[in-house]
C-alpha cells in the first residue's frame, strides 16, 4: 500500500497548479499543517483560491482511483487537495495563518494521520 | 420555544456538585504546582491505580507487542499477545544487567532479544537463552524471566497495575462504572489517528481543560464554539453529570441547528460529500447506530448532544461523539510537564470523497487541540506565580472539582482499598 509521491508532476490538465507542488504538495497531514502555519496569509489565500476554483475538477479526476493504489500524479494531486483543506482553517476560520494566541512552533504533532497520505 | 431546558438558561438550575457529595467552596491550587505533591501522586496514585494503557486491537494476534512508557513511575512496559492469545504485560528490563530489552515502539516477535548481550525471552516472559551460559554461576533461570505486571482487559481496554501484588482486581477497581459502561459497541478500533503534545503544565491542568465545556464559546469561537453552544444554551451547560467513585462522567450539549457559514466553502464541500447511496456508508451507518444505542452514550437521549467525557481514573478520558469515540491520555512527566496523547478512532476511507471529509475532520480537530493546548502553559504559569491559592469552580466544572477531591483523598489514603473507599 505504498503510495509514492515524487514531488513533481501533476496529471495532465492541472498544469496551472504545478507551481504549488514544491511548497504545498506535502504527503502527510502534519507536514501540510506545518507548511500552512509557516506561510503568509497572501500565499495561503492565493493557493486556497486557485485550488478551490479547481476542486470539482480535482475530485472528478480522482474519483475513479482506488485509494490504496493511487498512481504517482494522482497521489500528488490528492496532496494539494488535502493542503486546500488545511488552508481553509486559516481562510475560513481564523482569518490568519494560525490559531490566535498559539505559539509557532508549537509542540502539538500529528504522529499518525489517516491513510493514505495522512 | 416553550419547553426550554431550564438547565441551559441564566442562573444555576443544576446541582451536580452537591449531588456528588462535594463541597462548593474554593478548591486549592497547591496540588497543581507543588513538586512535593507530585511525588505523593506518583506513589499513591500512579503506583497503586489500574492504568488504562491501550486498546487490545493494538496487539491483535500472537506475537504482536507494543512498548508503552510510563515516566511517572519510571517504567517501560511491554504489552504482548502471547501464543495462547492472552494479553500480558512485562517490565521492559533485562534480567542480566537491567537494560531495556524492547526498543521498537511496536512490532511482532516470536521472542524478545536484548541487544546488549542477546539474552532472549519468550512472549510469555520466560527466559529462553543466555549466550555463554556456562560462564555464569548457576543462574536461577526460572526466576530470571521478564518481570510480569498485573494486566487485565475490560471491554477491549488493556489495564495494568504496577503494584507487585495489586490489592484489588480490575473489576473491583472499576466498580459500578464498569456495569454502566459495559456492552458499548466500540467501532473503528484499529489504527487510530494519533496526536501528541509535550506540554508545560501539570497533568491535571490539561485534564481539566478537557473536562468542561464552559471554555468552548470563549477559546474556540470559530472552530467549534457554534456547535457546543447556542442562543438557548450560551454557556454550554451540561446535559448530565455522574460520579462513579473515582471515575466520572459528563454529557455535553451540542447545537443540532449548526450549519457551515456562507464563507465556509471548503467546509461546505466536505459536508456535501456524504455519499448517501453508498453501501459502505450504509454499513458504517449501521455500526454507528448500534454504538449510539447504548444507554450510557448520550444518556439523556438528546438531539442537542455533542459528546460525553468518561474520565477513567486517574489519567485518561474516553470521549463519545456522534460518529464514534476518541481517547485522551495525560501522562505526567514532572509536576509541571505532561505528555498528552489523543487517539481518534476513525473508519478507513474507501473513496476520495470520504478521504477528503476525513482530512477536513483532521484539520479542524488539530486546530481545536491547538487552541486548548496553547492555553495550558499560560494557566500553569499563573498557578505557579503564587498570586492565588484557590480556584473558584462552577457547577458545570464538577469534573474538575471531583478530580481534585479524589486526588487529595488518594494521596492521604494508606492503601488502595482505603483510597477506593474514600472516593
Amino acid at each position: 500500500m505504498n503510495v509514492a509521491v515524487n514531488g513533481r508532476g501533476l496529471p495532465a490538465g492541472f498544469e496551472d497548479l504545478e507551481k504549488y507542488v514544491a511548497y504545498w504538495g506535502e504527503k502527510t497531514s502534519q507536514e501540510r499543517w506545518q507548511r500552512r502555519s509557516a506561510a503568509s496569509m497572501e500565499d495561503i489565500r492565493a493557493f486556497y483560491d486557485d485550488v478551490l476554483g479547481r476542486a470539482d475538477d480535482i475530485i472528478t479526476y480522482l474519483d475513479p482511483y482506488p485509494l490504496d493504489d493511487l498512481p504517482e500524479e494522482a497521489a500528488q494531486l490528492s496532496c494539494l487537495l488535502f493542503a486546500l483543506v488545511n488552508c481553509s482553517m486559516a481562510v475560513e476560520l481564523h482569518g490568519e495563518p494560525r490559531a490566535i494566541f498559539s505559539p509557532f512552533p508549537h509542540g502539538v504533532r500529528i504522529l499518525k494521520g489517516v491513510s493514505p497520505l495522512g | 420555544m416553550n419547553d426550554r431546558n431550564p438547565a441551559f438558561g441564566a442562573g444555576r438550575a443544576t446541582n451536580y456538585t452537591e449531588t456528588a457529595g462535594l463541597s462548593t467552596g474554593p478548591v486549592p491550587m497547591e496540588p497543581y504546582r507543588s513538586p512535593e505533591f507530585y511525588a505523593l501522586e506518583q506513589d499513591r496514585i500512579f503506583r497503586r491505580a489500574w492504568l488504562l494503557l491501550a486498546r487490545e486491537e493494538e496487539i491483535p494476534t500472537p506475537g504482536d507487542f507494543v512498548r508503552k512508557e510510563i515516566e511517572v513511575c519510571n517504567a517501560s512496559v511491554i504489552l504482548v499477545r502471547d501464543k495462547e492469545g492472552q494479553v500480558r504485560a512485562f517490565h521492559n528490563v533485562c534480567s542480566h544487567r537491567g537494560n531495556q530489552v524492547v526498543v521498537a515502539e511496536s512490532g511482532k516477535a516470536r521472542a524478545f532479544t536484548c541487544r546488549y548481550h542477546q539474552w532472549s525471552y519468550a512472549t510469555d516472559g520466560r527466559l529462553l537463552g543466555i549466550p555463554d551460559e556456562p560462564s555464569f554461576f548457576n543462574v536461577d533461570k526460572k526466576n530470571c524471566g521478564l518481570s510480569s505486571i498485573a494486566c487485565e482487559v475490560w471491554e477491549g481496554w488493556v489495564f495494568i497495575n504496577l503494584a507487585k501484588e495489586p490489592e484489588v482486581g480490575l473489576q473491583e477497581y472499576l466498580g459500578p462504572m464498569a456495569e454502566a459502561f459495559s456492552g458499548i459497541h466500540y467501532i473503528n478500533t484499529a489504527n487510530p489517528m494519533v496526536v501528541q503534545a509535550d506540554l508545560d503544565c501539570n497533568w491535571k491542568v490539561v485534564s481539566d481543560a478537557f473536562s468542561e465545556a464552559y471554555h468552548i464559546p470563549a477559546i474556540h469561537p470559530q472552530t467549534i464554539g457554534a456547535t457546543f453552544s447556542s442562543g438557548d444554551n450560551p454557556y454550554a451547560h451540561l446535559l448530565d453529570a455522574k460520579i462513579f467513585g473515582p471515575h466520572r462522567f459528563v454529557s455535553m450539549y451540542g447545537n443540532s441547528g449548526y450549519a457551515p457559514g456562507p464563507n465556509s466553502k471548503v467546509e461546505k464541500l466536505a459536508y456535501s460529500m456524504i455519499d448517501a447511496g453508498s453501501v459502505i456508508a450504509a454499513a458504517q451507518g449501521a455500526e454507528v447506530m448500534k454504538y449510539l444505542e447504548h444507554p450510557a452514550v448520550n444518556p439523556t437521549r438528546s438531539k442537542d448532544w455533542a459528546m460525553d467525557v468518561l474520565h477513567v481514573w486517574p489519567n485518561m478520558h474516553i470521549d463519545f461523539g456522534w460518529g464514534g469515540f476518541w481517547t485522551h491520555h495525560f501522562w505526567p512527566l514532572s509536576h509541571n510537564r505532561t505528555r498528552h496523547e489523543i487517539r481518534f478512532y476513525l473508519p478507513k476511507a474507501t473513496t476520495m470523497r470520504e478521504r477528503f471529509q476525513q482530512e477536513a475532520y483532521v484539520a479542524r480537530v488539530s486546530e481545536v487541540l491547538l487552541e486548548d493546548l496553547s492555553n495550558v502553559a499560560r494557566t500553569q504559569r499563573g498557578l505557579e506565580s503564587g498570586a492565588k491559592d484557590f480556584m473558584q469552580l462552577q457547577d458545570n466544572e464538577v469534573l474538575i472539582r471531583a478530580n481534585i477531591d479524589t486526588v487529595q483523598k488518594w494521596v492521604k489514603a494508606p492503601t488502595l482499598k482505603d483510597a477506593l473507599a474514600a472516593s
